[in-house]
Order: C-alpha cells, then structure tokens, then sequence
C-alpha cells in the first residue's frame, strides 16, 4: 500500500464539489476577478494570490443553440443532441455548459431567443464516469 | 516589445498540395503523407529557385500526431525534401501551424540567424496510418476527428463538460450576431446560402480545392431546381448548432503547404516576384473565447492591431482578406473586426456578391475552409499560397481584377490562437 500523500489538486477538487453541488471558483486577492473554473493564478491579471470560493449557481441564459447526435465525445452520447448555451454567473464571468429544461429543437430554441434573456439555476448533471455543470432554466 | 522586424523579409517561394482524401480523391489516392509533404515542398522550393540545401532552416509543422504518426517531422522528412543536416522543429499552433512558423522563421531570419527558413506544415484529418502499416491508410470516424482536435480544447473542464465547437464556433456566434444587429434567423440562414455560394463558386475555379462542385450544381445533383430549398432540407443540410447548418462549416481533408521566408535583399532568382511578410500578431486565450458580446473575441482584436502596427497599415489599405471560415459567421465577425467589412454590414456583403474574387470586398478565393476544405496545421499556409498568387496575378480563372498589394491573412489555431500575417507586395 502507498503511503505517499496525494498532492492538492484544484481539478479533482472542482468535480469532488460537483458532485455534492458545489460550485468552486477563486478568487484574486489583487484583482478582485474571478477566475472559473478553477485554476492556481488570476486569469485576469496573472497573480497567483487567489483564494478559494464557492458560486451560487445563480445565473442568465443570454443565448442557447444546440449540437449534433452522435456527440463529439463519447461521454455525451446518450445526451446527444443537447442545447448548450452562452451563459453570465451572477458573480461575473461568462460560461458556456448544457442547459436542461428546453428540448434541442429549432422551434424550442428560436422560441428561447424570441424571448431574450432568462434566469438560470446550476444543477450536477451526473454522466456514467463524471459528475458535469449544467444549468436549469428556472420557469 | 518593439514589434517591429529589423529587416525586410520576403515570401519568396509557396507550394501547396491538392486538399482531399489520401484514400480517394484523385490526385491523393495513394499518396503517402511523406510523399504529400514533399509534394507541397518541391513546389515551394522551385518557385524560390533553391533546393533543399540552399536553406539554413527547416521548421516543421505537424498538428493531429495521433492520425499522421511522423513526430520528429523535420527528420523523418528529412530524406523526402532533401534538406538533411539543416537545423529544424517541429512545432504547432494546431490550425495557425504554418503562418505562426511564417512569424517564427520571420524573426528568426530579422535576428539575423538564418537566411532563409523552409515551413511547412502537413495534416491527415481524414484518413490515419492503418494497424502498422508503411503505407496503407483507413478513414477516421467523425467522432474521432473531434476527440483527437479537441485534444487542443480546455482538457480539464471544457470538452470534459460538454464543450462542443458547432455550438461555440457557429450556433452561439451567429444568435450574438443577430441579436446584436437585428438581423432575423430567416435572413441569417438566407446569408449563410449565399456566402456558401461564394466559397463553393471560388472551389470550383481552383482545381487543388476539396470540393470543386458549385452548390447549385450540388443542389441539382440531388434533385432540387431551387438551390435555396436544398439549401432549407434537413436532410441534406441540417442544423448542427442552431441556427447554423453543416454547410456554413469547415470541411475534412488531408493536405500539405509550404513556403519559403528569407531576407528581402536576397530573394532573387525565383521563378515568380517574391512578397513581402510586412508583419504579424499573435494572441492567444483559452475558453471561453468571447465575453458577453459572442461577435467580439478579445485575442483576435490583439493580434489585428499586432499585426497592422507592425506592416503600418490601416483597415482602409487591404485588398484581399482571408478570414479564418471554419465557421462562416465567426469568419464574418474577423472580417469587420478587420474593418475590412463594415460591423454588422458583413452578411450583407456576403448577400450582394461582394466577398466574391470579382466582387469589392474579395475573400478566401481558394474556397476558405469550407470548399477548400481543412487539414488543420497545413491550411493557414493555403491562404498564404492564395494571397500570394493573387499578389502576383496567378490565380487563374479566380483572379482578382487589381492585383492586391496588401493582403491579410487570419487564422484561428484551435484553440484559440489569433494570427494575424500581413502581406505586401514588393
Ligand atoms: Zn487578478
């Protein structure tokens, strides 16, 4: 048995809060920017003075399209075809993950951009071998 | 930073293979990827009037390792390009591969180490080396393409959550664009058509392109009389990322590029005038690629501005634009982020024929991504080999009337790094 200690490590931590439903982010001691997901340094201003957050999974759908059945990646195939859209945290930064709550089709999601901008709530989409972000439109 | 080159450098020779499938296109099939690249390089070399030996240095461009199997490219090419015991790399900037080697070979020959640098750039993103085989090839399934790409994608949390690039590229892009100018998806998607016209139009006028039939030839083949209702057929064009359908994307192939950069002063004794490298820019980010405003990308802003700066050019003195058209709506977005297209003016540009090689605006008068099609780290020294052409008034029946004296060239390497290559003619 090994008995060297595991490093930390700020991916695996990411998806061990996934899969609780916690959303960890950090955030820059010099900038104030946030930087999510998380990595070791500012993507804003490069410092490496960051510390730990957690978001509230609150956020606005600005725009949502849809991709193709079979998925480039075979962890999304049993999804595929599934909406994916342009999204802003209430915290700040802009992200891009599947949406749930409104089928993949032309008519749903012209619907969608007919009507502009709405709310959004994170929620962990469990796949077969990872926990993945998605966000649920919130009715 | 000075951003400048403390020497003039010259293009002094370009060659290009036919874009295709090494398993079935005439003039590939069969062809080893050696043989490929040789071919592009031979040509590129006679146009210089050199032979292999005559280069100080060999920068080798080789993106998707996993289908072409040549790591240690400048070597294991060595033998088939004549240039062995030069100093080389491989290297990448996935699809930027050969314009950022064009940057790299620029400041290495302005520093004043070399004189004269061969990059070339090759790529198999339609077939893959068989079992373990010399020679024999097999096709690679669509969804190994992707996952083998995205391999140059945010591995820690994009494609491992969903990250999918018809979205991102296309779907996303064209709603920021049509919310941002009131454009309706009815007359986005009647705009996709008539840009894929142009593209398809410029393929079909060059006979190294991957598809060289017009789309209304296509749409007649299958039984349409109105090319804008195959267009509209979900059978033949489907959405892949709402609003935008397959054929407003990038197209698979298997190719080869090449071009030789030296100092002005010395490129002499080729078979054709050589061009000026006046500049270029370079800016890279990881995802996400745009802010709020999907018609906006940051690092391509940069690398314009980069590249413009250091030719001392302005929006108004280009005459030929090749945007990088995986997507055609985030090639249009590049285009007026240029300025050589008005923003929110290009979809109509598009409409009125302008973007074509006979029209005001010409651009990707080798058929861009689309019809030219797309071996990822070879291509950006495909618009290179076009705008040279078109420089010196070679480009055949596709021949812009007035001879561009400035060109520009943008590719995006996935992903994402913005280059920026600005031409002139000497
Ligand atoms: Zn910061």
């Amino acid at each position: 048995m090994s008995t060297v200690s595991e490093q930390p490590s700020a991916i695996r931590s990411y998806y061990e809060g996934l899969s609780e439903g916690v959303f960890r982010a950090i955030t820059c001691k010099v900038c104030g920017g946030y930087t999510f997901p998380p990595t070791g340094c500012c993507e804003t201003c490069g410092s490496w003075d960051v510390i730990p957050v957690e978001l509230s999974g609150d956020a606005t759908l600005l725009l949502a399209s849809h991709n193709i059945s079979p998925a480039c990646h075979p962890r999304f195939e049993k999804i595929a075809p599934y909406v994916y859209g342009h999204i802003r945290l209430k915290e700040g930064p802009i992200v891009q993950a599947i949406i749930l709550g409104v089928d993949p089709t032309p008519q749903a999601l012209k619907a969608l951009f007919e009507c502009g901008p709405v709310p959004l709530k994170a929620e962990t989409l469990q796949m077969d071998d990872l926990p993945v972000l998605a966000y649920r439109i919130v009715s | 930073m000075t951003g400048k080159l403390r020497e003039r450098i010259a293009i002094s020779g370009v060659g290009c293979s036919r874009f295709g499938d090494l398993l079935e296109t005439p003039e590939l099939k069969g062809t080893s990827i050696q043989e490929l690249t040789a071919r592009a390089v031979k040509e590129a070399l006679d146009d210089a009037g050199l032979t292999g030996q005559d280069v100080d240095a060999v920068f080798a461009g080789n993106a998707m390792v996993h289908s072409s199997q040549v790591p240690g490219t400048y070597s294991q090419l060595s033998k088939w390009t004549g240039t062995q015991f030069k100093a080389g790399v491989h290297f990448e900037a996935q699809c930027s591969t050969t314009n950022v080697g064009a940057a790299l070979a620029a400041m290495a020959v302005a520093a004043g180490v070399y004189d004269t640098v061969l990059v070339y750039g090759l790529e198999t993103t339609r077939t893959k080396v068989k079992d373990f085989s010399p020679y024999e090839r097999e096709p690679v399934s669509h969804q190994q393409t992707w996952l083998w790409t995205d391999m140059a994608v945010n591995q820690a949390y994009g494609v491992p959550q969903g990250y999918d690039i018809f979205s991102t590229y296309n779907g996303l892009v064209a709603l920021g664009y049509c919310r941002k100018y009131g454009m309706s998806i009815e007359d986005f998607d009647r705009s996709m058509f008539e840009l894929c016209k142009t593209r398809r139009l410029h393929g079909s006028m060059n006979p190294k392109a991957n598809i060289q039939e017009k789309l209304e030839d296509r749409a007649k083949r299958e039984g349409f009389s109105d090319p804008f209702d195959y267009w509209r057929s979900d059978e033949h064009n489907p959405f892949v990322a709402w609003p935008s359908r397959l054929l407003s994307l990038v197209t698979t192939a298997d190719g080869a590029s090449a071009m030789v950069i030296t100092r002005a002063d010395l490129a002499k004794g080729g078979k054709s005038p050589p061009v000026e490298l006046k500049g270029f820019g370079i800016s890279y980010s990881d995802l996400p690629w745009y802010g709020e405003d999907p018609t906006y990308w940051e690092f391509d802003r940069r690398a314009i501005d980069t590249a413009f700066e250091m030719a001392g050019i302005k929006p108004a003195d280009i005459d030929y634009l090749h945007t990088h058209d995986c997507s055609h709506i985030s090639g249009i977005c590049t285009a007026e982020a240029t300025g050589y297209l008005e923003p929110g003016e290009g979809l109509n540009a598009a409409r009125d024929g302008r973007l074509r090689f006979d029209g005001d605006r010409p651009m990707s008068t080798h058929g861009g991504r689309h019809a030219f099609g797309h071996a990822w780290g070879a291509s950006a020294g495909t618009d290179t080999y076009e705008a040279v052409l078109q420089m010196r008034g070679q480009a055949g029946p596709r021949q812009i009337k007035k001879q561009p004296e400035i060109s520009v060239i943008h590719t995006h390497g996935y992903a994402m790094i913005g280059t920026v290559v600005v031409l002139g003619s000497i």
